[in-house]
């Protein structure tokens, strides 16, 4: 029987690097981890027709990418043997140069970080009704999709 | 019988509204003739349909309370 714990995922506006220092610090208290693996996406200032990307705000179909992240992270743990999993996505705007995804695995072992935190990238990348709006220096802006 | 229709995206731009109510469809077929007949700039976007937050690929019936939502390409990440 999964745990009904509910972990909250997304987080107004960029994800910021302390906190992401402060999650490391906190697994400091757990023995049996020997290999974190983290990524993080960045909001790349990307040039469209001539303009460059300047921010992106993001926007989600709540209910359903809340269900995603949970089936996401109980997969996960299925798959992989992990100590710990965090994920953490933002919402609203997120400016360039500033992060928009932080996944953060743990285990005993390095080989299976590396796996499991490719695995929940691409799992999320693919699945999580999640849209963004990127926005360029002059206030217009397109839709982005996922390659 | 009705059923909730939520938009996300560019398709909200198109619809003008993020959700809309919908009365008489009985299925998800029905349902797609009957948006791209009210609103025709849907058939120049991609989207998949989700019925209870499940993305269907086949015709799905549907039933009094449902909620679909028509999801544009993601853009997590």
């Amino acid at each position: 029987m999964s745990e009904k714990k509910k972990h909250k995922v997304f987080v107004n506006g960029a994800v910021n690097p302390q906190f992401i220092a402060d999650s490391i610090a906190k697994h400091s208290s757990k023995l049996n981890i020997g290999a974190h693996n983290i990524f993080l996406g960045q909001v790349r200032a990307d040039e469209i027709n001539g303009k460059t990307v300047q921010s992106i705000d993001y926007s989600a179909y709540d209910e359903m990418a809340e269900e995603k992240f949970h089936e996401i992270r109980e997969t996960a743990f299925e798959k992989f043997n992990l100590t710990c999993l965090h994920i953490y996505h933002s919402k609203g705007i997120v400016r360039a140069g500033e992060i928009s995804l932080f996944v953060f695995v743990s285990s005993k072992h390095r080989d299976i970080v590396f796996d499991a935190c490719h695995w929940i990238v691409e799992e999320i990348k693919a699945n999580v009704p999640i849209f963004g709006k990127e926005i360029f220096e002059d206030q217009n802006y397109v839709w982005k999709q996922n390659l | 019988m009705s059923i909730q229709v939520k938009f996300f995206g560019l398709l909200t731009e198109i619809v003008g509204a993020d959700e809309i109510s919908v009365n008489g469809i009985a299925d998800t077929d029905e349902l797609k003739t009957k948006l791209l007949r009210d609103f025709p700039k849907l058939k120049d976007n991609r989207f998949v349909i989700a019925v209870s937050k499940q993305i269907i690929r086949n015709n799905q019936a549907l039933h009094a309370g449902d909620v679909v939502a028509l999801l544009p390409p993601f853009a997590g990440g």
